[in-house]
């Protein structure tokens, strides 16, 4: 089901990427907070990673629809990795 | 730090005193949001709480190595949190540091923000004539010490765990100051095999919680660029 294509979708807008989060080389998926179809608004919990003893919570770069989930819980991420992508909705 | 050259920010300090962990959890979720949408400021929290284990997103009930019916016994609430890490303890004697800041709003990263908070405890520590450290790897501050039989040991004094929601910071750091042992030997911390050590093993005589939490709110002022001003309950709630 999650056998997402991995061309673009809203261009490099709807992309998402983990932040910048200062010194952080990588970090580790807790979990997503959102389905793939769910609506988002730009800056909505999308989904949880944790580094350094810290969870963050990833926002939408976008609003739109939460179109691809690229990393599932317990996979590494490294800094800049892509983490999913919103697809802008009509 | 491009920010670290402009004059202190007044940051407000609300002492919660001794208080129940699901009250203040409560409490630091109401602020959370409050900060979130701007309707409040940035500010730092100090509490000592009452006994509880504390399990982080990537914990887990296995490194508790009591039966949950001994910690009702005793008193010991246990709960999950969302908090980043494992199980931690807190309780009396352990003085509890939770900022509720605005890092995109302050320039700062998430790293930057913990190894300020360790920055913190590390001078808070030497103000009580202890050398502790940071341990590259595991997050926290440590003090490192050769044991009687001339093995070295490395015991844990604070424990940090964030949580990082709409760039704004909850949870934050324990640092034990005189804590009853026992309770820390009923887990397992960070699923590390690891013991927790107090302010109170290391130095005679042992500065009150009180003293601690004085020179904690100094040092914080100074690592982060902050002019810490007292605040009540009714200014943020």
């Amino acid at each position: 089901m999650h056998g997402s294509t991995r061309e673009t979708v809203n261009g490099d807008r709807g992309t998402i990427r983990l932040p910048d989060l200062g010194e952080v080389e990588s970090v580790r998926v807790v979990g997503w907070l959102m389905s793939i179809g769910d609506a988002v608004a730009e800056g909505d919990d999308l989904l949880e990673v944790e580094t350094e003893k810290t969870t963050f919570v990833v926002p939408a770069p976008t609003g739109g629809r939460l179109a691809r989930i690229d990393v599932a819980e317990g996979a590494t991420v490294d800094r800049g990795g892509t983490l999913g992508a919103i697809e802008p909705t009509a | 730090m491009e920010r670290s050259s402009r004059r202190p920010s007044v940051v407000g300090h609300l002492a919660l005193g001794r208080a129940g962990y699901r009250e203040v959890l409560e409490l630091q979720r109401r602020l959370h949001a409050r900060r979130r949408v701007g309707k409040i400021d940035d500010l730092v929290l100090t509490v000592e709480h009452d006994p509880v284990f504390t399990i982080g997103r990537t914990g887990s009930r296995e490194h508790l190595l009591v039966d949950p019916e001994r910690l009702d016994r005793e008193g010991i609430d246990i709960l999950d949190i969302e908090r980043g890490g494992d199980i931690t303890y807190h309780g009396p004697g352990q003085l509890v540091v939770y900022p509720i800041l605005d890092l995109r709003a302050r320039g700062l990263g998430v790293k930057d923000f913990v190894d300020r908070l360790e920055e913190t405890a590390i001078r808070v520590l030497a103000d009580c004539n202890i050398d502790a450290a940071r341990r590259p790897g595991y997050p926290g501050v440590w003090v490192a010490e050769t044991r009687a039989d001339d093995a070295r040991e490395t015991r844990k004094i604070a424990s940090i765990g964030v949580y990082v929601k709409g760039w704004v910071t909850m949870h934050g750091l324990a640092l034990n100051v005189a804590v009853n042992a026992e309770h820390f030997a009923m887990i397992n911390p960070c699923g590390l095999p690891v013991t927790a050590v107090s302010v109170a093993e290391l130095v005679n005589p042992v500065p009150s919680l009180d003293v601690v939490r004085g020179r904690f709110l100094v040092r914080l002022g100074e690592v982060f660029g902050w002019e810490l001003r007292e605040i009540a309950r009714e200014d943020v709630e």
